[in-house]
Formats: C-alpha cells, structure tokens, sequence
C-alpha cells in the first residue's frame, strides 16, 4: 500500500510532465517534419501524414535546405547576425555587472532612486525610441552601421540584465567583501576576482537571454541597420526567403531551423548554469 | 580585454567608413518584395545599372515596409526610393509632402493611362506602377468541363444555373479559400469588389471607396448578398462555409485538379497560377487549367477589370532617382519584370509575346482592352477598414452572423478611419 503510494504520484507527475513537454514540442516537431518535405506534398497534406509510412524515405527531402543554405546571401547573413550579436551581448552583460555591483555593494548618494530609475525602464515599450533614437543616429551618422545596432541593442538590453545581476550580486554574503576589505582589495580586484567568479551561473543565463534576444530580433535590426544585403542578419535573410504571398514557405521551415541551430547549441552548452541563474536572487539569507 | 574592444571599435569605425564614405553615384531602393520576386526585381535593375553606371542598392524590408517607412520619414532619413504598399499609402505620403513628383517622365508616355491616374494625387504624378494583377478571374479546368458539356457562364442567372447543374451531377462548384493567416478574409474583398463594380458601377465603387456611401447603403448590401448567394450556399462551396474559412487562399485552387474534382471554380488574381503550378507540377497552362472573365450582372456596367498593382515612389529629387523611375516606366524593365513573375505590364510598348503562357496573356489582354479598371478597394481604403474591418467582416458574414450587424459594424469603424 505504501509502495504503491509513493509510485504512483511520482508516475502521474511523470506521465503529466511528459505529456506537457510533448504537447509543447508539437509545433516544432510539425515544422521539422515539414522542412524535410516536398513543397507539393506540404501542399496537399499535413506533416503528420508522414508517420502512416515513416520508413518511406522517398517522401522526405534535404531539397529545402540545400536551397536555403547556398542561397545567395545565407553565409553572409550568418555572419552579420554574429557581427551583431556578439558585441551586442557582450557590452550589455560586462557593462550590467559593473552597474548592477556599484548599485549593490558601492555607497553613493541617489543609489537607489537611480536604480529605481533604471528597473523603470523596463516599462518603456522598445517600439516608442525608434524615431527619436534614429534621428539621434542620424545626426552621428550612425543608422546603418554595427556600432549603431551595438548601441542599440546595449542600450535595449541594459535595464533587465542590470535588474536580474543585481539581484544576485546582492544576495553573496557581505562577510565576502568585509574580508576582501580587510586582505586590502581595491573594489576592482574585488570586482574581478570575486563578484565575477562567484556571478557566473546569473551571468551565464543573463548572456542567454540577452544573446537570444538579440539573435532573434528582426524589427530593432530593420530599424536601425535596414535589409541591405551587406548588414541584414539572418533573420532579414529567413524572411526575405517567403514570397509576400506567403508562398514557399516549406523554405521557412528549413530556414528557420538553420537559424535554431546556433541559439540552441549556446543554450544547451549553458542550460546547467541557467536553471540555477533563474532561481539566482529569488530567494535571500 | 580592453585593448580588444577598443581594436574592435576602431576596427568597425573604419569599415562602416570604408562601405559608406566612397559611395559614388548610388540610389537606395526599399521594397517589400522577397524570394523570386526580389531576384526579379533584381534582375530587372542589371540593364539600367549597366547602361548609366548608377549603383542600384536593393533593400528588402518585407512586410514591415510600412512600418520602417514611417519610421524613417519621421527620423529624417528615408530611402531615396521606395515600392508603396498601395495607391492609398502613396497618397498619405503625398498630402503629407514627403513624396517627390515625378511628372513628365518620358516613359510614362507609354503606361496605361487608368495607372497613370491611379498614381495621381492633385494633379501630380507621384509613383510609378511596374506591373499590374488582374482579380476578376475564375479558374477552371477546361478538360473537365468540356467532359461534363459545361459552358462559360457569359452573366449571372448563368453562373448560377451552371452551379445548379454541378450540384445535380452530384459535385461543388465552387473552392473558396478565405484564411490568409492575419489577413484572413481578403480573397472575399476581392468578391464583393468585383461584385461591386458589375452591380453598382464603377462611379458608386469609388464612392464606397472614398467612404462618400456609408457601408449601409443598399448597394453595398446588395454586393454582399450576391456574394452570400455563392458564399453561403453549403452545397456550393467546397468543404461549405466551415472549409470555405478553413482553406488557405494558396491552396483553394488544389480541389480543381484532383479527380474526380473536389470543385470546378476558383475565383482568384493572376498572381494565383504559381501557387497552382507549385502545387501541382506537370499542370499545362491553358489546356489544364484557363481562366474566364468573372461574368456581368448589370448590362449597364458591363464587365469593369478589378486589380492591383506594383508602384514605386520617391522620396528623394536627384537626377539618378529620376533616371531610374523613368528606366522602371519603360518596357524594357517591365519585359523583365513580367516576364519572370507572370505579372502584367502596365507600359502598353511591352512586347506580348514575353508572357510565360496562354493564361498570362489572356489576362494581360483582358487588362489592356478593360472598358473600366478600378485598383483594388480594400487597398485603398485606410488600413482600420481595408486591411481591417473589411476583412474580418467577410469572415463574420461567412461564419453566420446577420449582414446588417456586420456592416454596422464595418460603417462604425470606417468613420472613425476616415474621419467623417
């Protein structure tokens, strides 16, 4: 009786969990199915027409992404997206762990009205700068050039990840710093050789966030680079793949895996550190 | 770390100076285009790139192009040119002043003059159309309809007794296909426009248009009806109204094609035939599959041409602007352009035999010998109503709900777009 109690919960939690997962992959699992399709048979049936004879290879295709991949401009789009993303990811996170450790641990008048302010920001809707911001970069001549987008993104970026850092850095015990005081640590070797360290699980899933963010943005990208093929990122590239009538889009499915791939091996190489960085802060003492 | 990020800084500063500084004699295109349509245009450009050295640099922004257009004309930077999601839009731009006329460009000489008029605002010419597509078409497969003894319906009480005859040989007329995923509903506007045009005329149309007649008036009532009389009819519709709002407008066309045939008709653009031939490779043009004229209801109306078009404008008054505008007026860029899309040219010196097939060039003679041409009325109106209302109206029209709340309910929202 006892047995069968303690298994039972644990196989209906099971079961629930597994059913939610699935239920949650099923879209992805439609769209891969479907970039492995002919764009004839995406037309006529559904994906899921596929499993009544699964192990008839000549219904599935590598025709999709082999468009996608030596389509003109799909290698420089790649490498566009790291232009961006990496500096962009980059900045916002070393710049959030200077700010969100002054806003932590570093006394100064204001500190926190200013952080208040910052956490603030987090309200404004991205969508109402672009005018005002682009006429700034304009006037700097920056529209149209990666340091204008890094700045963009930096900028976009900051309020959360200062947010979510300094909830972390908040929460390591003061005793730390008193005996790094006490050893005669500047606040920089302190910085470096003790917040960093100790941070790096809130860093790690704030550099997912951010690098996801920022991997996947189309309009920001629009906004302040434009669809030139020179600058445009991948996701320009993904969309300018479907006609404006939305035809060949078994295309968009292939594209739209190639452009999971890299987000999904960032997020799987530090996925140990970001189930932690999610909790990072939540709870203090 | 540091010295790294500041080589970079430098690094990048340098380059965007290299890619930008030099640039000689260069015009800036933004379009919504993408895919085979990009490539098209691209290609369309090679010629005039080649013959005046003027650097042509393409922007695909998408479906996002309003927005970006906007966006950039409020930041003081917009492209120096740029394909207009529609005459309306063009005509915001106009009346805002952000637009630079393009009068007496010599190609538009040679455009077909309904184009011409449609991209006039206060007597200025403020766009030029490179293509046009023809909506009032039905699509049928002619194989199957000479094996039934079935005849092109030349009004209305024929099409309905052809749709009466389908239904007594036990098949569907009709395919119908309504969802176009957030522009759900569209492929009925193009419906009741057509309808519109054959029981109203072409004069009442514009007025709808204008929101002069509110959406009340009896006319447009009526348009809806007849629409309802096809639309609302289970046993005329494929897969009834339930399919009817279920189908995708790209794959509406496949039911014809199947044997024995799931449906007979498709109304659809021009622009349908590569999602046929998509869908249904080894299709012939012309002996699989024609298209036939959308037939009169009012002999006073006759049958007026619904469409749409492709339409470039300037923001910018430079010499190569200008030079290029004219180059996309003429029939050289427009032989290019048709030909690898299907498309219907608007410059009248276009060589007809560049068509891609028979079916094309019905429809590009259909367009040119059209007694009355009208743009495509949800595109014109503002998008609350033409790219909002209207379609989730037909949707609401077609799912039950009574045709007096509808357009209550499209007129109240249509004056609050237009102000009036």
């Amino acid at each position: 009786m006892k047995l069968l109690k303690r298994i039972f919960p644990r196989t209906t939690l099971h079961a629930v969990i597994i059913g939610i997962a699935l239920i949650w992959m099923l879209p992805t699992v439609g769209l891969l199915v479907t970039s492995f399709r002919l764009p004839q048979d995406v037309a006529h049936t559904g994906w899921w027409t596929v499993f009544s004879h699964p192990f008839n290879f000549t219904q599935y295709t590598l025709q999709n992404y082999e468009t996608v991949i030596t389509k003109n401009g799909m290698g420089r789009a790649f490498i566009n997206s790291l232009i961006i993303t990496v500096p962009a990811t980059f900045f916002p996170v070393l710049l959030a762990a200077f700010a969100a450790y002054a806003f932590a641990w570093m006394k100064f008048p204001g500190r926190k009205t200013l952080f208040m302010v910052v956490v603030a920001l987090l309200v404004i809707p991205l969508q109402m700068t672009f005018i005002p911001i682009l006429r700034i970069f304009n006037w700097l001549h920056l529209s149209g050039t990666f340091p204008g987008i890094w700045l963009a993104h930096t900028s976009y970026g900051l309020p959360l990840t200062v947010y979510l850092l300094h909830n972390f850095i908040a929460g390591l015990p003061r005793d730390l710093f008193d005996s790094a005081a006490i050893d005669g640590a500047s606040t920089m070797q302190t910085f470096f050789r003790l917040v960093i360290p100790l941070s790096v699980p809130a860093i790690a899933s704030v550099v997912i966030f951010q690098f996801i963010w920022v991997w996947n943005d189309l309009l920001v990208a629009l906004i302040y680079l434009g669809g030139f093929r020179s600058v445009a990122p991948l996701t320009l590239q993904v969309a300018s793949l479907v006609g404006s009538r939305g035809q060949d889009w078994e295309l968009l499915t292939a594209a739209a895996f190639v452009s999971m791939a890299l987000p999904l091996f960032i997020f799987f190489s530090l996925q140990r550190y970001f189930v932690r960085g999610i909790l990072a802060g939540s709870v203090k003492g | 770390m540091k010295k790294a990020v500041i080589a970079l800084l430098i690094l990048s500063l340098v380059g965007t100076i290299a890619v930008f500084g030099f640039a000689a004699k260069k015009v800036t295109i933004a379009v919504i285009w993408s895919g085979k349509e990009l490539d098209a245009f691209e290609s369309a450009l090679v010629p005039f790139e080649n013959q005046t050295g003027i650097d042509v640099v393409v922007e695909s922004v998408g479906r996002d192009l309003p927005t970006v257009l906007a966006t950039r004309i409020a930041a003081g930077n917009p492209p120096d040119m740029a394909a207009m999601p529609n005459p309306g839009q063009m005509k915001e731009f106009a009346n805002k002043g952000v637009l630079v006329p393009l009068d007496g460009l010599s190609n538009l000489a040679d455009s077909a003059k309904a184009f011409v008029d449609l991209a006039t605002v206060n007597d200025h010419v403020y766009g030029v159309f490179i293509s046009a597509d023809l909506k009032s078409l039905v699509w049928y497969d002619p194989k199957v309809f000479k094996s039934h003894g079935y005849t092109i319906p030349k009004s209305w009480p024929e099409l309905i007794e052809l749709c009466n005859k389908i239904v007594a040989d036990g098949g569907t007329p009709w395919s119908i296909g309504l969802e176009s995923g957030a522009a759900s509903g569209w492929p009925g506007t193009d419906w009741i426009e057509d309808i519109m045009l054959r029981t109203a005329g072409p004069d009442l149309y514009d007025k709808w248009v204008n929101h002069e007649i509110p959406w009340t008036h009896p006319a447009v009532k009526k348009a809806f009806q007849y629409f309802g009389q096809i639309a609302l009819n289970d046993k005329y519709v494929y897969g009834g109204t339930t399919g009817e709002l279920l189908t995708n407008f790209g794959d509406a066309g496949n039911p014809l094609f199947t044997n024995p045939p799931g449906a007979y008709m498709m109304k659809q653009a021009t622009f349908i035939q590569s999602f046929i031939k998509k869908s249904n490779p080894g299709l012939v043009a012309g002996e699989d599959y024609d298209v036939f004229v959308f037939p009169p209801i009012s002999p006073v109306f006759g049958t007026p041409m619904l469409g749409a078009g492709d339409l470039i404008s300037a923001f910018k008054d430079t010499p190569e602007v200008r030079a290029l505008a004219n180059y996309l007026a003429s029939a050289q860029a427009q032989e290019i352009w048709c030909k690898a899309l299907g498309k219907l040219a608007v410059n009248t010196k276009v060589d007809p035999s560049i068509y891609p097939d028979p079916v094309t060039a019905k429809a590009a003679q259909l367009l040119a010998n059209a007694s009355a041409f009208r743009f495509d009325g949800s595109d014109m109106m503002p998008a609350a109503v033409g790219a909002g209302t209207f379609w989730s109206g037909v949707l609401d029209y077609v799912s039950g709900i009574p045709l007096d709340t509808v357009l209550a309910n499209i007129e109240a929202s249509a004056k609050e777009a237009y102000g009036k």
